[in-house]
């Protein structure tokens, strides 16, 4: 075996990770509360659900993916303070109106009738566009200062792919006919409208900003 | 009618049975078992039995068959005191199979159903119900049997061996019958104290 | 989505039928049995029908666990954030997921036991318990009334798994059982802690809850004495968060709930 004192480097060979990231403190810590804030209705709304869908293995889904959510929400309330923000419900907010007027949509439908319209509106608008929105963040943030997010984007972005799985196949079996296709796209046209609005769901920005024409880079970029 | 039956109550207080209904039922669940025309039938029911209590006995003698059944035995376990017309006509049709093993089915030698043990009836229910699945045209529910039987009988290999057999068997005999359930004696490694070998009866003595 | 869903609105597919418990307790029959010796109520796998019995008990679980399911869930929805703390929604979250999974252990052990779902009606007084607008008595009605009552039936029925032999009921009795016992906590902790500065919230609280738990003793369904199928757990009861005094409370609920039952239907089939 090696000599254990001899000195050995603080990044082994293969680790290429570097200090730079997009985010600073401030911006990591917006985005937090913006995830905590989607994730916490998120949560209420599919647990409100249970009990309004009649078919039964939707109904058992929805009580365990509200908890998927809840535990995401309480990670980001764990990860507010380590941000710089004692008081977690500052920053435990929408990003725009727009983003409020989106989530008070996604949760509006009722009736047992409408199963197709809440499934499309959490399983093919709001999933899909938060998987895109973490994984932004997982690939922008510095891989060295803001890691403990990043292990919290893991886990969470595991959780979010499974789900939008299961939430797509059950949305699949469930829609049989053309006029059923038919609602299931005109609901999220509509959803996607409001969330266009809104600029992606942490706001404009939520993906970066768009290439600069004049081929200047991002400052800090490395992704 | 093809078969003399007669209905005890002759109209049902305490729950909303038509007992004319009822009578009907039995009579089609006689002629699809075979019940003979020259044999008469007696049905007594306790209404005030509700469902889930379901329980019924079998007696016989020559030109004569008479029953007791608990009225859960036919009440809709969806809607309370109300007749299940399909649950009715299997139950009704199993009693009279068994009634049929008691007057020249092999049977004719069993004792009374107050004397046989909980294991001796839970493999004769398995064959009386198995041979109304293999003629068809009855609601069975085969996992609630099976369920039934492995508590009186228990929960092992041998235990479902022997309930596939009886399942499927095209006759049997009450001294075949005490066979198997020396067999499954044998085989019930449950303590003493757990076994259901105590008899209780709900029907009033 | 509207907040406070009414019972009647619970959504369900063509297979389930509801009942009311007054139909229950209103039964003409009630008073013919209660007139004879049919033994004891407990029940065991010796007992006459025992198998239906347990089918029929295993399939009213199945529907409070979707109750319990559905209850929760709504206490994560109904309240505002400035209503409720964090940290009791995510505990609600979190026995969505254990009720959740309660109903899929249920549906197994109904294919196990040949009981189809829906193939008995069903009574709506679980998911009643859950319809309180301060989340503190909802808490009380459903964690502490409505899953003490889990915990004493899973305990009858592991035992009856346990007699009996059957490997696979006993199995999820246990489980279930381990789950249900954090809930009943989950509502002791939360009483304690909403209402450590309140004594007059927590006494309304209370109250809430014994008239649940009058309600779960069903007419003498649940209590301590051979005349009540569902046997009062104690051990687990105090594992639960339960005092000595509060178990007493409800072992006496539950003599007063069978007298009142018993009063009721006689008082139904009385000559008018
Ligand atoms: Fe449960
Ligand atoms: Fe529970």
């Amino acid at each position: 075996m090696a000599d254990p004192r001899k000195p050995r480097p603080a990044f082994a060979p293969w680790d290429r990770r570097e200090i730079p990231g997009l985010f600073d403190v401030d911006e990591s810590a917006r985005r937090v509360g913006i995830y905590k804030w989607i994730e916490m209705r998120l949560f209420e709304t599919l647990g409100g659900w249970v009990a309004t869908v009649p078919e039964l293995d939707v109904k058992l889904v929805l009580g365990r993916h509200c908890y998927h959510h809840a535990w995401h929400a309480e990670l980001w309330d764990k990860r507010l303070p380590e941000l710089r923000e004692m008081n977690t419900t500052r920053l435990t907010v929408p990003a725009n109106d727009a983003m409020n007027e989106f989530m008070e949509s996604i949760r509006e439908p009722e009736a047992p009738e409408l199963t197709i319209e809440k499934l499309v509106g959490v399983y093919r608008v709001l999933i899909p566009r938060k998987i895109a929105a973490y994984t932004y963040h997982l690939n922008a943030t510095s891989r060295i200062t803001d890691a403990p997010t990043q292990r919290s984007l893991g886990f969470i972005l595991q959780d979010e792919h499974d789900d939008w799985t299961e939430g797509e196949m059950l949305l699949q079996s469930l829609i049989e006919t053309e006029d059923e296709v038919d609602r299931a796209s005109r609901r999220q046209v509509a959803l996607e409208k409001i969330v266009l609005r809104a600029g992606g769901i942490t706001g404009p920005g939520t993906l970066g900003d768009a290439p600069d024409s004049s081929g200047a880079q991002v400052e800090g970029a490395t992704v | 009618m093809s078969h003399a039956i007669s209905l005890t109550p002759e109209a049902f207080t305490l729950v909303k049975f038509d007992a004319a209904e009822l009578l009907a039922i039995a009579e089609d669940a006689a002629t699809a078992v075979g019940v003979p025309d020259d044999v008469s039938i007696a049905i007594d029911v306790d209404e005030a039995l509700p469902g889930p209590l379901i329980a019924s006995a079998a007696e016989a003698v020559p030109g004569k068959l008479s029953f007791w059944f608990s009225g859960g035995s036919f009440e809709d376990p969806k809607r309370l005191a109300m007749l299940q017309p399909e649950m009715s006509r299997t139950e009704l049709a199993a009693a009279f199979l068994r009634g049929r093993d008691r007057l020249d089915g092999g049977f004719e030698d069993a004792p009374p159903d107050g004397e046989i043990s909980e294991r001796q009836r839970a493999i004769w229910d398995v064959y009386a119900e198995g041979r109304l699945a293999q003629q068809g045209g009855f609601l069975i529910n085969e996992p609630r049997r099976r369920y039934s039987y492995r508590l009186r009988c228990g929960f092992s290999d041998v235990a479902d061996a022997e309930y596939d057999r009886v399942w499927k068997a095209p006759s049997l005999s009450w001294t075949e019958l005490e066979e198997i359930e020396g067999r499954l004696a044998g085989a019930d490694t449950r303590p003493e104290a757990r076994k259901p070998l105590r008899h209780e009866s709900l029907r009033p003595s | 989505m509207k907040k406070n869903l009414p019972p009647s609105e619970l959504a369900r597919d063509s297979r389930f039928v509801r009942s009311t418990i007054m139909d229950a307790i209103m039964d003409p029959r009630n008073q013919a049995l209660a007139e004879r010796d049919l033994g004891s109520a407990k029940l065991q796998p010796g007992r006459p029908a025992a198998a239906d019995r347990a089918r029929n008990l295993m399939h009213g679980i199945f529907t409070g666990e979707i109750q319990a399911l559905e209850g929760a869930g709504r206490t994560t929805f109904d309240f505002d954030d400035d209503e409720a703390p964090f940290a009791l929604k995510l505990d609600m979250a979190r026995q969505c997921w254990d009720e959740s999974r309660h109903v899929e252990i249920s549906v197994k052990l109904g294919e196990w036991m040949g009981t189809e779902i829906g193939e008995y009606n069903e009574a709506t007084f679980l998911y009643e318990a859950a319809c309180a607008t301060d989340p503190i008595l909802r808490l009380c009605g459903v964690n502490r009334a409505l899953e003490g009552l889990a915990i004493d039936v899973f305990n009858t029925m592991r035992e009856f798994g346990d007699i009996s032999g059957d490997p696979v009921l006993e199995f999820c009795e246990d489980w279930m059982l381990a789950d249900e016992v954090t809930h009943v906590k989950m509502g002791s902790d939360w009483l304690r802690r909403l209402t450590e500065n309140d004594p007059e919230r927590r006494e309304r609280a209370l109250e809430f809850q014994r008239g649940v738990d009058k309600l779960f003793s069903l007419g003498g369904f649940r209590g301590e004495t051979d005349e009540n199928p569902i046997q009062l757990a104690r051990k687990l009861r105090a594992m639960a968060g339960f005092s000595t005094d509060e178990i007493d409370e409800i072992s006496e609920i539950s003599v007063q709930a069978q007298e009142d039952a018993r009063a009721m239907s006689a008082g139904a089939s009385a000559p008018s």
